[in-house]
């Protein structure tokens, strides 16, 4: 055991080994019991084979003061500088996450080697990869076994990744629901019926839903293996075959094309662009979050150099974004699907295991683009809140304040009463200066909108 | 860093593995002879000519 150190809540189900974390630094022990498997993993080349393809988070041997006896090796992994889960992705980071676990178990496959679960909480986009981060996923291979984690991938992956694609249900909001993923009978009864006609959905939905209703057979556990690896390999190349060319149905979201064809002016976007190019330019941070990204635009003013997540409610701007992203090999940024009004909240043991989005990572500097009165009126979020929760989670702040008077605000207001009478701008530079010291503010050019540079009062 | 889930993923998913494995395999042979038919139909696409280059002198 290592007393000393702090084990993470997460790390407990596994007797191969365990996270624990020193001075700020995350690091894993793997287990004595796990010394065969961690030596052939590195000495059949498959850990190198899996770096360098980046589908394994990479990791350097350590050693590290204090009692190690339960330890066969210390390993300090590439820090990820913001855990994500799969109830924050939309459909294409599921997908490439999918993909990738298919594609590490296939390799494995080649070197003798399995993956012995397959669950999305293994995964992590780690500068714009997903990236297996579990070192100890990996066991011997038996000729004749099957995936052990083949019903857990279904559910975790293939399932809600079809229920997207068949009926247009946003991943993250399924994931949240079923954090440990979607049986398959209940995936069988949502699909619609033109679902069975596809042979890849009637194999591994349909007909595991009505083999996996029938009672535990004892007996099928005890038949004698055959199940040779050329099989369960084509297995894998069908799921694989079958992710690809899964599409998420095409329709416009209210958010989509905000930027070509809802912004008020090009004059206003340019001019915003300019003021905002211009505060980052005069800026130090290294971390910066972006409420309400859409396809990224502003995200990617912050400097090359710094960490930012870019974060939307609308799951189909945030798909939009991490494809461009991916094609232009942006990895500085990464898109989280997000809900300010309800983030993500701590789940798992003792609500532990996945942290909430909020407490995750302080940033350095936080964008707060046309944002507020989605929070404040669409909402009913009094400022005084909206102010608590930036200064909570940012360091710096660049806001804009757009007033009642406002074409999307009136628009907002036409359906309902007005019972704004705090929302002002007044009261917003009010509200705000209890928590942050307001450096700079500018008029947007062909708007009545505001931008502020702040900073958090000590 | 975490170290995450480790649950007992597999039970009871031998069998399926083997009856998709079956039909993938008939699938397969299925597939490969339908091709074959249909080879005697379908003209051969010309293969495209290498790009020629430019860059060398």
């Amino acid at each position: 055991m290592i007393p000393a150190f702090k084990r993470h809540p997460a790390s407990f189900r596994d007797p191969a080994g365990f996270v624990f974390q020193t001075d700020g630094i995350y690091y894993r022990c793997i287990s004595n019991s796990y010394k065969k498997q961690y030596t052939h993993l590195t000495e059949s080349g498959l850990l190198d084979k899996l770096i360098k393809r980046e589908l394994l988070l990479p990791f350097m041997e350590v050693a590290i003061e204090g009692d190690q006896s339960d330890c066969f090796k210390i390993i300090k992994p590439l820090q990820i500088p913001f855990l994500n889960y799969a109830w924050e992705w939309s459909f294409e980071q599921l997908k490439d996450a999918a993909l990738a676990t298919l594609q590490i178990c296939l390799t494995a496959l080649e070197h003798r080697m399995i993956l012995k679960d397959a669950t999305h909480l293994n995964i992590q986009f780690v500068y714009g990869r997903a990236q297996l981060i579990d070192t100890l996923s990996f066991d011997f291979y038996e000729e004749g076994n099957e995936w052990i984690a083949y019903r857990q991938f279904c559910e975790c992956f293939l399932n809600p990744l079809l229920l997207a694609g068949y009926c247009g249900l946003e991943v993250h909001k399924m994931l949240r629901a079923w954090p440990e993923g979607i049986p398959a009978a209940i995936t069988s009864s949502l699909l619609p019926f033109r679902s069975k006609l596809k042979l890849s959905v009637l194999l591994h939905v349909h007909l595991q839903a009505k083999v996996s209703s029938r009672k535990a057979n004892a007996t099928n556990e005890n038949k004698k293996k055959h199940l040779s690896s050329a099989q369960l390999k084509n297995i894998l190349l069908h799921l694989i075959s079958c992710i690809e060319k899964l599409k998420y149905p095409e329709q416009t979201s209210t958010w989509s094309n905000y930027y070509t064809e809802t912004i008020i002016s090009q004059d206003y976007l340019l001019n915003k662009k300019e003021i905002i190019r211009n505060w980052l330019n005069e800026t130090e941070y290294k971390s910066a979050i972006d409420y309400g990204a859409n396809n990224g635009e502003f995200s990617a003013l912050c400097s090359k150099e710094s960490f930012i997540v870019a974060a939307d409610f609308d799951s189909r701007c945030i798909d939009e974004l991490y494809v461009n992203l991916k094609n232009k090999s942006e990895r500085n940024i990464l898109p989280l699907v997000l809900d300010l009004s309800q983030p993500s909240p701590s789940t798992g043991w003792n609500n532990e295991e996945q942290q909430s989005f909020l407490s995750r990572k302080y940033f350095d500097l936080g964008l707060a683009l046309a944002l507020i009165h989605h929070l404040a009126i669409g909402k009913n979020i009094p400022l005084n809140m909206i102010a608590s929760l930036f200064a909570d989670s940012v360091n710096q702040l660049i806001i804009e304040f757009v007033p009642k008077s406002d074409l999307k605000v009136t628009d907002m207001m036409r359906q309902r009463e007005d019972i704004f009478d705090d929302y002002t701008k007044e009261e917003f530079e009010k509200e705000f200066s209890n928590y942050f010291v307001i450096v700079k503010k500018e008029i947007v050019s062909g708007s009545e909108r505001t931008l502020y540079f702040m900073n958090k009062r000590a | 860093m975490i170290q995450w889930l480790y649950i007992d993923p597999g039970g009871g998913s031998y069998l399926i593995q083997v009856i998709i494995a079956a039909v993938l395999g008939v699938a397969f042979y299925f597939k490969t002879g339908w091709n074959w038919i249909k080879s005697f139909f379908v003209k051969k696409k010309p293969e495209k000519p290498e790009e020629p280059n430019d860059s060398g002198v």
